[in-house]
């Protein structure tokens, strides 16, 4: 325990640890000034009068509409005579009818409001935030083991420490506590601006008990991701020993990895080639379940076969993925010689 | 009493690719006494700090046992390493961490009282330099943080390697009066690894010298020094052409002993294996050549390491690493080092 709490207390006191911190609540906080600047609660009534102004001048140089307002027999005579009997539009007036058959503008079509539905997107922007707490978490596990193995600390707490399984477990579960309890303040944060946001400057939506039912295990799962993201980082450094690995690895598969998912995907016909990239899985820890589409002869007009994956299926291949680099780091950390 | 650290025939071999396994340890045997400042000596590349890292578990072993404290190691290093203080090389801390930090974090894994951080500050000499970082801490003082590290546990052993590495004359000076107060107050048993062999000659009591992986000697530091190094005579003339015809007139005297030598080092006769220095005055007089100068010279540590180890410098040659002398496989008889000194050397067995 107290091994655990100077590695909890070396990793927080980290540089680094800072760096990141700061770099996740600046982006939580661009990400917001960003929505603060992109939603608006609606245009005024001097917006909707001008816009309205900006469409009458554009209706007015619209040839075919004026020609549609002058003659009552515009539809007859120019083949839309089943305007007339279209329920869609009987309750119209002659001039709304113009307009909706020659296409006239209108005021919300020369006016752009975009208003924050929180309820509707927070979840999605939740999971964005979470998952680059964890890629922050990852590269800081990475480093704070990196580290101690380039600049010779680790030898130096092996003479005091020397069950290595002991050091080992405490350096992990000193980052695990770190990426929890930094993942979930970062969620916390962006949860509080983004809401706040939505409420002055757009729609915060009803979070009903159904909106918490889906959303919470959701985020759940997603901290579970980025906890696991967290453990990879710190295996592949200390099987590395270096503190570059983790970024190395992320760069590469998302350079190399993914490309080559792509072309063995293109290479081999085989059904559902996404099932090949990691996304598809992740995708499916965080919402729960994806279904996977196949169209295999007769293209999109026949009914596809689907594979669906659940969290339960994702979930196992990704902790495989963390059992099989964790156990890889442990056994090469209790073998190898300590230079 | 037993003693405190037992070494025996300890081997490590590092395979390398294409090339012949290096062996870098080969048989070693050590043991050291109980409060004693025992100094641990050998050639570059001849395994000291491969034995030391093997001793506190870093590396693994492919022979041989190690003992601390009667308890076999690594096997049992947890029980016993709470009485070890060590440091292996020079320890790089985290750069950014204050000096008092990164041992308040040391003592904090193991449980010890944040007193213990000052007292050893105070101890090393850091006291006013804690709240630095380490990034501004020159060698020497990074050297005494982390003796600071090692005498935190307050250990019954301590093992140093190249602790005065970095230090100056003062720091040199302090870390001496304090490892030989730890050793001789405080009954705390010090090895200490070191190329500085005047500092070895002044700090230690006994010395274990290695080469190739393997012991040559060991002993306490003056039976060594006086085992090994005789005592020479140095001749000067006033026509540095006399030399080669007194060299000749020496060899070639009455009543020459059998071990006598007479060599020519540049502007001078040095005279080994003569009874005294007035047979030498006396047999260059009856040979009609009157010297200038003539110098007794006792030998030094550095010189009956140079002549153990093989490592001694020739004109126009430079000494490559391994090139040090080879102990033959069998192991030489430990002796206690109150005890007659024990060495074997490569041109013993000539």
């Amino acid at each position: 325990m107290n091994l655990y709490r100077a590695e909890l207390r070396r990793i927080v006191r980290r540089r680094l640890t800072m760096v990141f911190g700061i770099l996740a609540a600046a982006g939580v906080l661009v990400l917001t000034v960003a929505m603060w600047i992109a939603s608006s609660p609606g245009p005024t009534e001097a917006d909707l009068a001008a816009a309205q102004a900006e469409a009458d001048a554009l209706n007015a140089e619209h040839t075919d509409f004026n020609d549609c307002l002058e003659d009552e027999r515009y539809f007859e005579e120019n083949g839309y005579d089943w305007v007339e009997s279209d329920p869609v539009y009987q309750d119209m007036t002659h001039e709304e009818q113009c307009a909706a058959i020659t296409g006239a503008w209108t005021a919300e079509d020369v006016i752009y409001t975009y208003s924050f539905d929180f309820a509707a997107e927070g979840r999605v922007m939740l999971f964005g935030v979470a998952i680059v707490g964890g890629l922050l978490m990852m590269m800081l596990a990475s480093s704070a083991i990196g580290a101690e193995w380039s600049s010779g600390s680790m030898s130096n707490l092996l003479v005091w420490h020397p069950n290595r399984l002991k050091v080992w477990g405490a350096k992990l579960a000193a980052a695990l506590t770190l990426g929890a309890v930094a993942v979930v303040a970062l969620v916390i944060l962006a949860f509080g601006l983004l809401y706040l946001t939505s409420s002055v400057r757009g729609e915060p939506g009803d979070l009903n008990a159904a909106w918490w039912g889906d959303t919470l295990p959701q985020l759940a799962r997603t901290v579970v991701l980025t906890l696991g993201m967290t453990a990879l980082g710190a295996s592949m450094a200390m099987l590395g020993r270096h503190t570059a690995i983790a970024g190395g690895v992320i760069a590469g598969y998302l350079i190399v990895g993914e490309m080559l998912v792509q072309l063995i995907s293109i290479w081999l016909p085989m059904a559902f080639p996404e099932r090949l990239s990691l996304y598809t899985w992740i995708g499916a820890w965080i919402i729960g379940r994806t279904e996977l589409y196949d169209y295999p002869e007769n293209g999109y007009a026949s009914t596809p076969e689907v594979m669906v994956i659940t969290a339960t299926e994702a979930g196992l291949l990704l902790g495989a993925i963390v059992l099989v680099f964790g156990a890889l780091a442990t056994w090469a950390f209790q073998k190898r010689d300590v230079a | 009493m037993p003693p405190i650290i037992e070494i025996s025939g300890l081997r490590k071999t590092y395979s390398r690719a294409f090339r012949q396994p290096h062996h870098a340890l080969d048989g070693l045997d050590l043991e050291v006494a109980q409060g004693q400042v025992h100094g641990f000596l050998g050639p570059n590349g001849s395994g000291k700090t491969t034995t030391l890292r093997a001793l506190l578990g870093l590396i693994g072993v492919d022979g041989g046992t190690m003992r601390i404290f009667g308890e076999e190691v690594p096997h049992r290093l947890p029980a016993v390493i709470p009485r070890i203080g060590a440091v292996v090389e020079s320890p790089q801390f985290f750069k950014h961490c204050s000096g008092r930090l990164t041992l308040q974090l040391l003592a904090e894994s193991a449980g010890l009282p944040k007193t213990r951080v000052e007292e050893v500050l105070e101890q090393v000499g850091l006291r006013d330099a804690a709240k630095a970082a380490v990034k501004g801490y020159s060698l020497g003082m990074r050297q005494r943080l982390a003796v600071a590290q090692a005498l935190l546990k307050q250990p019954q052993l301590l093992i140093l390697d190249e602790p005065a590495n970095g230090l100056d004359p003062a720091g040199i000076h302090h870390m001496r009066e304090l490892l030989q107060w730890l050793a001789h107050s405080q009954g705390v048993t010090v090895v200490v690894s070191s190329h500085l062999l005047s500092e070895v000659q002044q700090l230690c009591d006994s010395m274990t010298i290695v080469s190739r992986g393997r012991r040559i000697v060991d002993g306490s530091v003056a039976e060594i020094i006086a085992g090994h190094g005789g005592t020479s005579l140095t001749v000067r003339f006033p026509d540095a052409a006399s030399l080669p015809q007194a060299a000749e007139a020496l060899e070639a005297a009455e009543e020459a002993p059998p071990g006598l030598a007479a060599s020519i080092d540049q502007d001078r006769l040095v005279v080994t294996g003569a009874p005294e220095a007035a047979w030498v005055t006396r047999a260059l007089a009856d040979a009609g050549i009157y010297l200038s100068e003539l110098r007794a010279e006792t030998k030094n540590l550095e010189s009956v390491f140079l002549e153990l180890t093989g490592t001694a410098p020739v004109p126009g040659q430079t000494v490559q690493i391994g090139q040090s002398v080879e102990v033959p496989a069998a192991p030489a008889p430990v002796t206690a080092p109150t005890e007659p000194v024990t060495a074997t050397t490569e041109g013993d067995q000539q």
